[in-house]
């Protein structure tokens, strides 16, 4: 995983590109100082077996063999090759006693592997001689091919060395920066998840990944002002409209209470303010909430206890609207919570579920062991939300165009939400196809040896 | 009917809180700070004081305290603008006998002092009630029993606690809200139709055919269980 992710980093690519690049040029250059030294060499040794066989073959026919013999007594015959042979190619004299077969005479210079009767790789050219016979001249080129195989092997090693470390110093190198990508990719994550008052990691050097995590930053700044902003927005206009509406309720009450007054149509509005009283009290429930110090409130509770009296709330409620209602909770089961906020939560959940079921549905609850936690499950199998839109069901305000008929602050959920937060339990909404499936994950706690009373989450 | 002491030291809010006690039959006195208040309440009797949770250089808590040290028992009004339920608490632990959050529907407030007037009555009786009594509603507080009439009524624990609420302040408005913080003992907002739905089951099992409905519905406002 580590080397794949290795692998997709620019710093790593750039340099494995480099280092191929490198190594490219190197073997270009080398093979070209190959092929011009080989060239250059191989055209010397040519030249001089034309001069050789030229003056040879210029000898007048009696004092040919005697200057081969001279030659290769000189010699020792070792890395030189004189030979004559007759025109049927039988052997006349020298020390190469059989005529390569693709040599011709007056053709281009041949080159032969080691055989018997030559030492080693042999440069040859063959020159019709005025008698018609063929001389035949060589020299040993092994140290030619020799060299040859060095600049070759030469070629293969510089250039896998120069690849190889071309990786290894890419691989190191994009180290560094992949860590500190995914120190920011778990920021990142964290701020999605809607941390916005943490920020990405600015170094002194003031590189390319800096200069990002600044913009970054100023980003996550501006929203998290704009956040702010429009919250306290929100909660200024509902706080301060709270005050005249609550007067224009209690002016109507009168009116209504008043002779001659239309107490019917009076009443009809009077619903109406409270509606949106509602509302604003829960915008400012939610802001409560939110403002609460952490764990104040906190104490080892029943869950199970706190389960069944939700349930004794609302099962009526249930009954009222035709909708069969289950609860499945064990004893014994603690966690740690502020009781009263988790019972509201709780009710809002059965609230919300027992509103969106139909006649004839049901609303189960269950109380599960998960392991480490216990898990929460509320199910309805009313017409549930779609999976696209579950994650904006929990946002402020947000209500599907047909539930607004459904009567209520349309920020139950997010109520619930916002007491989850402070509770760092997780909340997950599910599709239960059909309906919708609500749970809350919460860690377990020891059971308190002191309090063993079922009521004991009253405080 | 009775005497209240107002303790709010903003005007308006003061106006209005003396505008719905005297409409509704009190004699209301106000002070708009609190030292003054305190002194008020240490020199005359009042049946109630309502007092505001945040004053100007003394926190309602304190007077609170101040009065419970000096030996007073007129039941304490709190008038908050802070509705957390935590703000409550400590109001009501301080000694405060109820709680009340700005803004309020002025019935609200008359039918809370007025709860809290019988209760300071109830309080005074010699002897603890063992049994209440709306016309042929009995309720037996020992024996954990309810009749209507010569009928036997089988009520669940809940159901009970609510009956006794309101057979206790029978003839009083009383509003959902106050239903759900005396009975359940929460203080969120539970939704306008719970509470319908718990007093309309407990109605259908008082108000039986051919008896007298002693329940009524005050619409946008509450319950009330009367004697006809």
């Amino acid at each position: 995983m580590r080397l794949k992710e290795i692998w997709r980093t620019s710093t790593f690519r750039l340099s494995v590109l480099y280092g191929a690049l490198f190594a490219l040029a190197t073997v270009a250059l080398l093979g070209m100082i190959y092929l011009q030294s080989a060239v250059y060499l191989t055209r010397r040794v040519d030249s001089i077996l034309e001069t050789e066989a030229h003056a040879l073959a210029a000898a007048p026919g009696a004092s040919l063999r005697q200057r081969i013999d001279d030659a290769l007594a000189l010699n020792g015959g070792r890395n030189r090759i004189f030979a004559v042979f007759r025109p049927d190619g039988g052997y006349v004299t020298g020390n190469l006693r059989h005529l390569p077969a693709h040599l011709e005479a007056g053709g281009k210079p041949i080159e032969i592997p080691p055989a018997p009767g030559t030492v080693a790789i042999t440069r040859l050219i063959a020159r019709k001689l005025p008698s018609g016979e063929t001389l035949v001249v060589g020299r040993d080129v092994s140290q030619l091919s020799e060299m040859r195989r060095i600049i070759g092997s030469a070629l293969v090693w510089s250039g896998s060395l120069i690849l190889l470390v071309g990786l290894g110093c890419g691989a190191a190198l994009s180290l560094a920066p992949l860590r500190r990508l995914q120190r920011m990719q778990v920021i990142g994550h964290d701020i999605a998840g809607g941390n916005l008052s943490r920020r990405m990691p600015v170094s002194a050097r003031g590189d390319e990944l800096d200069m990002f995590a600044e913009t970054v930053n100023h980003m996550i700044s501006e929203v998290e002002r704009l956040m702010a902003q429009t919250k306290a927005s929100t909660d200024i206009i509902a706080h301060d409209l709270r005050t005249p509406l609550t007067r224009a309720r209690a002016h109507l009450e009168r009116l209504g209470q008043a002779q001659g007054g239309d107490r019917h149509e009076v009443a009809h509005v009077t619903d109406q303010l409270d509606q949106v009283l509602d509302r604003f009290r829960a915008i400012l429930r939610i802001s409560e909430i939110e403002a609460r110090a952490r764990r104040a409130g906190f104490a080892i509770i029943d869950l199970g206890a706190v389960l069944r009296t939700a349930a004794d709330l609302y099962t009526p409620l249930a009954e009222e609207d035709g909708v069969g209602f289950a609860l499945e909770a064990g004893r014994g089961r603690f966690i740690e919570a502020d009781p009263k906020l988790l019972f509201e939560a709780i009710s809002n959940l059965l609230d919300n579920a027992i509103k969106f079921t139909p006649r004839g549905g049901h609303v189960r609850v269950r109380l599960e062991d998960g392991g480490e936690r216990y898990r929460i499950v509320v199910r309805d199998d009313g017409p549930g939300v779609p999976t696209s839109e579950l994650s904006s069901v929990l946002e402020r305000f947000y209500r599907r165009d047909r539930d607004r008929l459904a009567p209520g602050s349309g920020l139950g959920l997010s109520i619930v939400a916002a007491i989850m937060r402070l509770h760092e339990f997780e909340l997950t909404l599910e599709d239960a196809a059909p309906g919708l499936r609500v749970v809350i994950a919460a860690p377990k706690a020891m059971q308190p040896s002191d309090k063993t009373d079922d009521l004991s989450f009253r405080p | 009917m009775g005497r209240i002491l107002v303790i709010e030291d903003d005007p308006e809010t003061a106006d209005e809180i003396e505008a719905c006690l005297t409409a509704a039959g009190f004699e209301v006195e106000k002070r708009l700070d609190g030292p003054g208040g305190l002194l008020r309440a240490g020199q005359a009797a009042f049946d109630a004081i309502t007092l505001d949770r945040m004053l100007p250089g003394m926190d309602g808590l304190d007077i609170v305290r101040a009065l419970h040290e000096g030996g007073s028992t007129t039941p304490i009004m709190m008038v908050s603008a802070l509705g957390d339920v935590d703000d409550r608490v400590d109001g009501l632990r301080a000694g405060g006998d109820d709680y009340i959050i700005k803004p309020f529907a002025p019935s609200e407030l008359v039918a809370r002092v007025e709860v809290l007037l019988r209760r300071r009555t109830r309080a005074s009786a010699a002897m603890p009630e063992v049994r209440l009594q709306v016309a042929d509603l009995q309720l037996d507080l020992v024996k954990h029993e309810a009749l209507r009439g010569p009928h036997r009524i089988e009520l669940l624990p809940m159901e009970f606690k609510l009956l006794e609420y309101m057979m206790r302040n029978a003839g009083q408005l009383l509003t959902r809200r106050m239903i759900f913080e005396a009975v359940w003992e929460y203080y969120f907002d539970p939704g306008t139709n719970l509470i319908n739905v718990h007093v309309g089951k407990l109605r259908r099992k008082i108000d039986l055919p051919g008896f007298m409905p002693l329940f009524k519905t005050e619409r946008g406002q509450g319950y009330m269980l009367h004697a006809p």
